[in-house]
């Protein structure tokens, strides 16, 4: 079962990915509300994947992407943005984020997303 | 899953939903009202308020109320801007009415949500203000008027001169391959997805070239890819069926055309010759959030039943407790051992009460930071100037006393600011400072709490009060006769509001004589006292706690009563000589030299076999804000704390069982009937 971190400030948000992913068969091994919870569960849980809100409080997400690349290279983060946000998903992007995800999520583009990129 | 599992989550998810935005919007509405104080928004405060909005949209977003999600977008975009460019003209008046106005729009539809009802507010009028302010603010700070994004046009074909230098592959990249890409519609950000597909497919090929090449840099980009589909044409090593299954892999995929052809030549946009490759990386764009502490608390939030279930069981506790400790069976028995372990038992089970209690403690911080708004609102509407001063916030009640309190102060806060405080020009020629000041201050008193509500307004006008309580019939003995004290408590009497107009805030039938019943409900009081031109205090005494109280269990027959002790003043052998009797047969008892009537607890409850006689029962006299009165009773048992049980439904339809409030099982097993004291008085 492939093992999934979701970080998001809004608890809610958390609440439904968690949802979502568990009926699909992934195995939400942590949630973190902010960045520097992110980096220590990234380190300790070693999820196969990422999803990481942009928009928080204190360090943001690409801050908080930034910080895991350097940990682990090969981290496979998905960014999750708003709608109209994409100076953040490029610069998300061009900074090692695998893919990115609009809200609102809809379940069947997370496991979309998720199972493309297991495929490659 | 089987529906109900689904039907669990969506519940679950809900409730979460509305707990959350409840949460964010309490938060909003404590910055924006703080800020509008100060004059200006802080750049934390603006942070604040933009991530606010944009969690609110988000998860509006996901539960699909459209309109919320569409109001939070605009207020999100008018703070992005404001963080943003930090305009210099700003008017925070307007942008605070927005902004609450907003959070009024959102709360009600999440009320409505909560209620289970259809959320289908229409919330255009709003957006579109809020839009209208955003333009504005953008002209005044001179910026161009927004742009119209206009279909762009496809720009002349000039390609992308990236040359990707990452070679992998060490085979000679000999084949051709051209491919076009259309995306799911909605998917929203092509240009970026068609970025992240060129970075997967890096590691394989030779040299790329694609259109639109501006993927990054122009966002209008997303529309021609919407439009025309992404076109990349590059070199490789890898034959016609592996392109096409690591092409089919990309995300959102709607279309795939792959050919493969012989010659870069073919190729419209490959360049004709090698040119200098663009810089692509777009600037740093991200504003630094402001440095915070990250302090969370660990917290978890918990039902509340689950909290009343795990009440009533620590409740079955002390009473199984004081059963075997206070067993019949142990009478005349000489146990130390037993007792010296009961008494630990005690103290533990006591520690337990105390700790369940304590979650369940409130502090009125929440309550109390609501009341700004109120003040806000209608100093505004009623052209006053008020000040609200809150003291001791972090004074704790119990959730379900919170939930009782929070209806009666607002009405108490909306009473002072419509009747109590003058309008500013008034002020002054009465020589007060023109800014009217409310003060709001909660205190622990043993087992109760206080909260005053205090204003420098013009106090309570005795003779308009006494007037109107005649035309009511309300008088219950001769004008004269009424102190100041009693006068004031008319103004909880139903129907009876001296303000002749309706305002939008007083007279929409919840009226000061809800503020009574409520706080009754939670066996509290109410002590009105006022000064004329000076100004008036309003005391709400709360107990802190509903669900054990300390009582007093006394005996009328063979049946048992419980009397909080907060209603009891005192309680003595009556002597036959301070008995009097009216003509009526009303029988009254003198005390300290006043007159108190007397009700007969066996005659109120028909009780057989109870003391009749003065000489061999006991006179407990119970005080509410009305009057006093003494309650005849066969003797006192004791003071105990007792933990309170709604009376069973079959019972409550029993007419007589008023001046009853609950029931507790008392150690010996017998049920006791808890009294409440307005409720007897009222009988009088």
């Amino acid at each position: 079962m492939k093992k999934v971190l979701i970080v998001d400030d809004a608890a809610f948000v958390r609440f439904a990915m968690k949802n979502m992913l568990e009926k699909n068969g992934y195995e939400v091994v942590g949630e973190a509300p902010d960045g520097s919870t992110a980096i220590l569960q990234y380190k300790e849980l070693q999820p196969d994947f990422v999803t990481m809100d942009i928009t928080m409080p204190g360090m943001n997400g690409i801050e908080t992407l930034k910080e895991i690349k350097k940990f682990d290279p090969n981290a496979v983060i998905v960014m999750v943005s708003a709608m109209g946000h994409e100076n953040f998903v490029k610069e998300a992007v061009l900074n090692g984020a695998v893919y990115f995800l609009v809200k609102p999520i809809k379940e069947e583009n997370l496991i979309e997303v998720l199972s493309k990129i297991i495929e490659s | 899953m089987n529906t109900k599992g689904l039907d669990d989550a969506v519940d679950s998810m809900l409730e979460m939903f509305i707990f959350e935005t409840n949460q964010n919007l309490e938060q909003l509405e404590q910055i924006t009202i703080q800020s509008e104080k100060n004059g200006a928004f802080s750049g934390e405060e603006i942070n604040d308020i933009f991530r606010i909005m944009h969690t609110i949209k988000g998860s509006s977003a996901m539960m699909e109320a459209l309109e919320v999600t569409a109001l939070a977008h605009a207020v999100e975009d008018i703070f992005f801007y404001v963080r943003e460019k930090k305009p210099e003209k700003l008017d925070c008046s307007i942008l605070t009415d927005l902004v609450l106005n907003a959070a009024d729009f959102i709360k009600t539809e999440i009320d409505k949500m909560e209620a289970g009802e259809k959320t289908d507010a229409i919330a255009a009028d709003l957006i579109e203000s809020t839009s209208a302010f955003l333009l504005q603010l953008k002209q005044i700070n001179g910026e161009q008027p927004a742009k119209i994004t206009l279909p762009v046009k496809p720009k002349p074909i000039q390609a992308s001169t990236q040359k990707l230098s990452s070679y992998i592959d060490l085979d000679e990249p000999v084949n051709v391959f051209q491919a076009k890409i259309t995306y799911k519609d909605h998917c929203e950000m092509e240009n970026i997805r068609a970025y992240t597909l060129i970075n997967n497919v890096k590691g394989i090929v030779g040299e790329l070239h694609y259109l639109p090449d501006n993927i990054l840099e122009d966002d209008e980009s997303a529309n021609i890819i919407r439009k025309n589909g992404f076109n990349i044409c590059f070199t490789t090593s890898k034959e016609y069926d592996e392109i096409s299954v690591l092409l089919n892999r990309t995300i959102f995929l709607k279309e795939l055309e792959l050919e493969q052809l012989t010659d870069v030549t073919e190729c419209s946009y490959w360049p004709k010759k090698e040119m200098l490759p663009k810089k692509a990386l777009p600037e740093q764009i991200i504003a630094k959030g402001e440095e915070r502490e990250i302090n969370h608390p660990s917290m978890i939030s918990v039902n509340v039943t689950k909290l009343d279930i795990l009440m009533d069981l620590v409740g079955e506790l002390v009473i199984s407790e004081a059963m075997v400790t206070e067993n019949p069976d142990l009478q005349g028995l000489d146990l130390d051992n037993f007792y010296k372990a009961a008494r630990q038992l005690k103290k533990i089970s006591t520690e337990l009460q105390d700790g369940v209690m304590s979650i369940r403690m409130v502090p009125l911080s929440g309550t109390f930071q609501k009341m700004n708004r109120i003040v806000r609102d209608m100093s505004k509407k009623l052209n006053k100037q008020a000040e609200l001063v809150l003291v001791g916030e972090e004074t704790e009640v119990d959730k379900n006393v919170i939930e009782h309190i929070s209806d009666p102060l607002m009405h108490l806060i909306r009473n002072s600011l419509d009747h109590g405080i003058e309008l500013p020009e008034d002020r002054k020629k009465a020589g007060k400072n023109p800014v009217g000041k409310i003060t709001l201050e909660a205190k622990n008193a043993g087992n109760e709490v206080i909260i005053n509500i205090v204003d420098d307004g013009q106090g309570l006008n005795k003779e308009k009060i006494l007037k109107k309580a005649k035309e009511n019939q309300l008088l219950y003995k001769n004008e004269s006769d009424f102190t100041d004290k009693e006068i004031y408590s008319f103004i909880f009497s139903p129907g009876l509001s001296t303000n002749e107009k309706v305002t939008e805030f007083s007279g929409r039938g919840v009226g000061m004589d809800v503020v009574m019943k409520n706080i009754n409900a939670v066996g509290g009081n109410i002590i009105v006292n006022s000064e004329p031109g000076k100004g008036s205090m309003i005391t709400l005494k709360i107990p802190l706690t509903l669900a054990i109280i300390t009582g007093m269990t006394i005996k009328v027959g063979q049946s048992r009563y419980t009397i909080p002790i907060m209603s009891i003043r005192e309680s003595f052998k009556p002597s036959l000589d301070n008995i009097l009797v009216d003509p009526n047969g009303n029988e009254m008892i003198m005390v300290r030299g006043k007159c108190y009537s007397i009700m007969r607890l066996h005659q109120l409850y028909n009780i057989v076999g109870a003391v009749t006689d003065f000489n061999d029962g006991i006179m407990i006299m119970i005080e509410t804000e009305k009057t006093t009165i003494g309650l005849f009773a066969d003797q006192l048992i004791g003071q105990q704390q007792i933990v309170v049980k709604p009376i069973p439904a079959y019972i409550k339809n029993i007419s007589k069982t008023q001046g009853v409030t609950g029931c507790t099982l008392l150690g010996d097993g017998n049920i006791s009937l808890i009294l409440d004291a307005v409720g007897i008085v009222n009988r009088v």
